[in-house]
């Protein structure tokens, strides 16, 4: 049995085709995925989807989002999501720094709320560069 | 202008002619010139400044039309990938929908309270207005800009508080200029940046409504856009946008529905040469995915990690609604401005000929004057 996986973007298809085993970063922690899963639907957190094809992992940073997995199909619904290899290191650094920096600034509810939504977007950008390399 | 004053230039001052005959064969050439030589010149220059400015004008409204049916076939082309871009976010859309009301009808019963949901009593209200970029797109953002203002009336009359997240460069520059009362406090100015919208614009003002209403400074968030109806027609819409109902419909601000159940899907075609357009309706296909879906976790918070996304979704629509408003009002814009250009430059051609042969008839007048009046001498 083959597993595919989808994920999609309000832009764009992402990724649409067969895939051996998928990890997913959920709500509840990751959990790995395997063909013949049984069919659950997830809350998939600000995180990294790593990807396996044959024994080649890839790694996808992905903007918080819904999995939903059965049938041997895999439909990711994520705001925005973007392949480990697309990723500039340097500029994801940047926005990282600049991310921590607003964080210390913000003052009040709201800024802390938005504060902190940019860094976990940007600390997973981070992250996979650094899974791949 | 020449035909009439030409013969009383040539009582008045004979000398004058010399300007006009100097390329044909002279008979004056013999005579001695009377009038400094730059005299007749100048006067001459007067009859070709009228041809001259004719001549300017129309080159400047050849210009103008070349320039407007440029940015006419621009638009249409644009159009035609704001198409593309909603073409491509449909699978998403779709889904979306689709998951939204499988986990609803599962859930139909427990009572969940999911933030983007909770329905306050109403104090402050923010609109998130969306304008164009660009100008020269007839009527496109004074109306809207019109509609945000009576609604910023209305609420003020109900006693509300209402704030303004502007969209677009137009927006920004109205409501950083804007002075009439009520005072309207601007939340947060967005630009497009001219490109097609892509979900990271409609991520920022996601986040912006997200945490406005979270954090409880307004309890009602509605978005005013220009729904594209077709070419010649967009509409001013305001559409409610939180809270969110449950089963992922969309209000407009008496509580009517406005959520689309069958999708519509506009198409850019040529008919017989000219540019038309074709709405098709697409009716939303239920797949019926497995009923027995397992959650992994508690529902509230699968709900709470899919209205974001549906937030997001509606915010990026109504942005390509609006630049294919945008892009069909600069296009008809511009097919009219085109228009009057090609009407100006007739007239105008018109009369240039008339001038022209105006002038070339004072010429002969006075050629045949002055061959008579040699023929009289001896």
């Amino acid at each position: 049995m083959t597993l595919n996986l989808c994920v999609l973007t309000p832009n764009r298809i992402v990724w649409d085709s067969k895939v051996k085993e998928i990890i997913l970063s959920t709500n509840s922690g990751q959990i790995g995925i395997l063909p013949n899963h049984a069919p659950i639907a997830t809350a998939v957190d600000i995180g990294i989807l790593r990807i396996r094809l044959n024994d080649q992992w890839l790694t996808m940073a992905l903007m918080g989002g819904f999995a939903r997995i059965g049938n041997n199909e895999i439909t990711v619904l994520v705001n925005d999501a973007e392949k480990g290899s697309d990723i500039e290191p340097q500029e994801a650094q940047q926005t990282l720094e600049i991310a921590e920096a607003n964080l210390r600034k913000a003052e009040g509810k709201r800024q802390i709320i938005e504060a902190n939504l940019a860094l976990r977007r940007a600390r997973t950008r981070v992250e996979a560069i650094n899974v791949t390399s | 202008m020449s035909c009439s004053t030409l013969p009383q230039w040539l009582s008045s001052k004979p000398s004058i002619t010399q300007g006009f005959l100097f390329s044909f064969q002279n008979p004056f050439r013999l005579l001695p010139c009377i009038s400094p030589p730059n005299g007749p010149f100048q006067s001459s220059l007067l009859v070709r400044c009228k041809l001259r400015e004719l001549r300017q004008r129309i080159d400047s409204i050849k210009n103008t039309q070349k320039i407007t049916e440029a940015m006419k076939l621009i638009a249409a082309a644009k159009v035609r990938r704001a198409q593309e871009a909603v073409i491509n976010g449909r699978p998403f859309s779709n889904t979306l929908v689709e998951v939204l009301h499988s986990i609803n009808e599962q859930l139909q019963d427990d009572g969940l309270s999911v933030p983007l949901t909770e329905v306050r009593a109403v104090k402050r209200v923010a609109l998130v207005v969306i304008t164009g970029d660009r100008g020269l797109c007839g009527s496109f953002n004074a109306g809207i800009l019109k509609m945000a203002e009576t609604r910023i009336a209305e609420l003020t009359d109900l006693g509300l508080d209402c704030t303004v997240i502007s969209v677009g460069k137009k927006g920004n520059s109205y409501f950083r200029r804007r002075s009439r009362a009520p005072v309207v406090s601007v939340d947060r100015f967005v630009e497009g940046g001219g490109r097609f919208p892509t979900a990271k614009e409609a991520q920022v003002i996601a986040d912006d409504v997200f945490s406005l209403f979270v954090s409880e400074e307004v309890d009602k968030v509605e978005l005013l856009y220009t729904k594209f109806v077709s070419f010649v027609e967009s509409k001013t819409v305001i559409q409610t946008l939180l809270p969110l109902s449950m089963k992922g419909e969309v209000f407009d601000q008496n509580g009517n529905c406005v959520d689309a159940m069958e999708d519509e899907l506009f198409r850019l075609t040529t008919k017989e040469g000219k540019l038309s357009v074709e709405r098709d309706k697409v009716q939303l296909e239920k797949v019926e995915f497995s009923p027995f879906l397992e959650f992994e976790q508690d529902p509230a918070q699968i709900l709470d990690a899919l209205m974001p996304l549906y937030l997001n979704s509606q915010i990026l629509r109504a942005l390509q609604e609006s630049l294919a408003s945008e892009l069909a009002a600069r296009m008809s814009a511009m097919s009219n401005a085109t228009d009057n250009a090609v009407e100006l430059k007739k007239t105008l051609s018109l009369a240039y000929n008339r001038e022209r042969q105006a002038k070339i008839t004072g010429e002969i007048l006075e050629i045949v004057a002055g061959a008579d009046a040699l023929s009289e001498q001896p």
